[in-house]
């Protein structure tokens, strides 16, 4: 298959975006950022063909259906929203410096579809469970949100590393310094949840309004379902620490970063280590 | 004496209800519980829970409602906690929402002045009441259409935008009331159970998940046909059940009921759950035996022993498989010999081509074989689904409010000075404020403009 080649290389491609924006960090070249961007758009351009040409095929083979419905459709989705939705924020934002550590997570979701021993990239046809369209639905915006969380977990990250060196006192000497100021990384990580929160809530709520109607309940406390409130519970209680109760900074960015490890086992744990109807990704 | 004790027990319940230090750690109390209950199977048969855990241990689970967790006397109230908590905090904030609703700052802190940005001063060679007219306008045009009130010799214009984001707060918290509510109405009003029917029988009552009670529908459901469709992958394509519908006697309607696609009559759903095979009654097998070449036809049925006529040989058909590996339907054998098993037979309906591979005395292969398929629906009824879904749009609305609207306000004040007149322009926004102050720039430029756009041609030569 054409679209699986195109994805391996789009791991490749996008390990080099994200070595370029750490070169762009060490050297702070404009060109280099650039660079670093244009590299970036071509990456997510690739990556998008690679994901049309999978829709492609599987029509080719008679069981078309949009590349939504497995773990390595699911990894490859989820990398390129988050592609897209840094790129999208650099632009707004007109700051590259994220891109160090949003790339690396573009990235990896891509290399593990591709380079996984136990992921198969086979496109297999829709069982009847997953035919419906609220898949399109749910998936898009679950993996939105999720793409949202990992940039705030990227920033926090970038929060936490800043903060240290500026306790040692080694202000502005290394690349922590070309960083924005701490108040706009901490307002920059509810930014981020402030969008990832609702497209989890509207991810929930399509889930269970498809759930309704595949298995006969919106709500069955089935350990993907349950794993996604907890992921909700994290944000809730980060979005309540930091509106009401005025938390800041390193609290904050830490729990930006257990949210995150809660998506994550939402997403992969309850697959690998749980039962539950959400067997497929 | 203590003013905490003064208060007495039931104001300082209230006030600890009220307080959001409540709020986080009933949260993280409920996540933690619920990763507990994702950890622990729910809902399990005894013999389960004894394979996983000590008898000790499944006691203490059971003793602390820990494997039906989510339905647990504790857990509903930590829910009821978290809606109390919610109604208490709502109740509270509530006065200093309403105040943006019912009074309006018209005219707003002297504070607000002090910080007006130079671009935001400007005089206009009018008198104030002529100004005014022009300064409406403007902001009508600009911004949102100002109220006006004069007090002490000054004009006051006041406008606003996106208010209802005050209210962003309570619809996501009222969201999740209404959302429970509904999760109540569908657990007090509703059921949740299943049926077994086989080909060609009716139900009119299904079996209730909790406490195996049984459960009229007060119509019948006849299934015509169970059908089954697989990939050439093996994967399954398609489960189906043609029912139909009875009241009494008479026939209302027959639909397919699929995954993914229920069928809904008088407020019961029926949905496609799972499937088995209830008997195979008659099985015809043609029979070759490989060293004559002698041919002929064998009627047989599951369980029961058949001899082979002309051969010390019997043959038994142990079970019926509806899909053996994606190759479809299969019946599983054993050949006897006198009372010894001598080969353990697998015959393929849809494969007869593999049947010459197979070593053995005989050839085996399916001529008719009719199973008789039983489809098992999963059958609610829940009269709070709709209220949940009224909540979770009431949510959305909510998140769009907070997240992504502001209380945007504008002043304009208008004081005479040395016949001119002086206007400063002041606004605060609850959220997003750099992009407000660029609001404001633009708005300050656009009513200091010598002529304001929308105005006629013919003002424009006037000495203002």
């Amino acid at each position: 298959m054409i679209s699986a080649r195109l994805v391996s290389a789009v791991t490749f491609l996008y390990l080099a975006c994200a070595v370029l924006y750490f070169v762009f960090l060490a050297f702070r070249s404009d060109r280099l950022g650039k660079l670093a961007t244009g590299a970036a758009w071509v990456t997510l351009i690739v990556q998008t063909a690679a994901i049309l040409l999978r829709w492609v095929e599987s029509y080719q083979m008679g069981i078309g259906h949009a590349p939504l419905s497995n773990m390595y459709e699911s990894l490859v989705f989820f990398s390129w929203c988050i592609a897209l939705l840094y790129l999208l924020w650099e632009r707004k934002l007109k700051s590259r410096v994220i891109g160090a550590f949003a790339l690396p997570f573009a990235f990896a979701f891509n290399a593990y579809a591709s380079l996984a021993p136990g992921i198969s990239a086979r496109i297999d046809p829709l069982i009847p469970a997953l035919q419906s369209n609220w898949l399109h639905a749910h998936v898009i915006t679950c993996f939105l949100s999720y793409a949202a969380f990992a940039l705030s977990c990227a920033v926090s990250i970038i929060y936490l590393v800043k903060l240290r060196e500026e306790r040692k006192g080694e202000k502005g000497e290394d690349v922590t310094g070309l960083f924005p100021a701490l108040d706009s990384l901490d307002e920059l990580i509810y930014r981020t949840i402030a969008v990832g929160f609702p497209l989890l809530t509207i991810g929930i709520v399509t889930g269970a309004a498809w759930a309704n109607y595949a298995w006969g309940a919106y709500w069955s406390w089935d350990p993907k379902e349950t794993w996604s409130l907890i992921t909700w519970f994290v944000y809730a209680i980060f979005l309540h620490a930091r509106v009401t109760r005025d938390w800041r900074g390193r609290r904050t960015a830490i729990l930006s970063i257990v949210g995150f490890v809660a998506v994550i086992f939402t997403y992969f744990g309850v697959n690998y280590l749980l039962s539950g109807l959400h067997s497929y990704a | 004496m203590s003013t905490e004790k003064e208060k007495g027990f039931l104001p300082s319940l209230w006030a600890a209800l009220s307080s959001l230090r409540l709020t986080i750690p009933l949260l993280i109390v409920l996540a933690v519980a619920s990763i507990f209950g994702t950890l622990i199977p729910q809902n399990g048969t005894p013999e389960e829970y004894l394979r996983i855990y000590k008898v000790s241990t499944y006691k203490i689970l059971r003793i602390l409602g820990f494997l039906d967790m989510y339905h647990a006397g504790w857990f509903i109230f930590l829910l009821a906690l978290l809606s109390l908590n919610l109604i208490v905090c709502s109740l509270k904030r509530w006065p200093s929402v309403r105040r943006f609703f019912s009074q309006p700052e018209i005219k707003p802190d002297e504070g607000q002045w002090k910080a007006t940005a130079p671009g935001r001063r400007f005089s206009l060679s009018l008198s104030p009441k002529d100004s005014l007219a022009r300064i409406q306008g403007g902001l009508l045009h600009a911004f949102a259409r100002p109220r006006v009130l004069q007090d002490q010799g000054a004009w006051y214009l006041f406008a606003e935008k996106g208010k209802l984001s005050r209210l962003g707060f309570y619809s996501i918290h009222l969201s999740i009331l209404i959302i429970l509510l509904g999760a109540m109405i569908g657990s007090f009003f509703g059921f949740r159970g299943y049926v077994n029917i086989v080909e060609g029988e009716t139900a009119d009552r299904i079996f209730l998940r909790s406490g195996q009670q049984v459960q009229p529908l007060g119509f019948k459901v006849k299934l015509e046909q169970f059908s089954v469709s697989f990939y050439p992958t093996g994967a399954p394509r398609e489960f189906k059940s043609t029912v139909t519908i009875l009241e009494g006697e008479r026939k209302i309607l027959t639909e397919p009921i699929l995954v993914n696609h229920p069928l809904t009559y008088k407020g019961i759903s029926l949905y496609q759950s799972s499937y088995g095979v209830a008997s195979v009654e008659k099985v015809v097998l043609e029979v070759v035996e490989r060293a004559s070449r002698r041919g002929f036809t064998l009627s047989a049925q599951p369980g029961v022993r058949v001899e082979i006529p002309g051969s010390p040989n019997s043959l038994v058909l142990n079970r019926f498989i509806p899909d053996l590996q994606g190759m479809g339907p299969a019946l599983q054998g054993t050949l006897l010999e006198g009372e010894r098993p001598v080969e353990n037979l697998v015959i393929l309906q849809s494969h007869p081509e593999f049947v010459p591979q197979r070593p053995g005395r005989f050839e085996f292969r399916i001529r008719e074989l009719q199973p008789k398929y039983y489809s098992g629906l999963q059958v609610n009824r829940d009269p709070g689904v709709w209220v949940v879904w009224a909540g979770c749009f009431l949510m959305m609305a909510g998140f769009y409010m907070t997240f992504f609207m502001s209380h945007r306000r504008i002043w304009v004040r208008m004081m005479e000075k040395k016949g001119e007149t002086q206007v400063e322009i002041a606004g605060s926004s609850h959220r997003n404020r750099a992009d407000f102050e660029r609001e404001l720039d633009r708005v300050g430029r656009s009513l200091s403009e010598p002529s304001l756009r929308g105005e006629k041609e013919n003002t424009k030569g006037d000495p203002a």
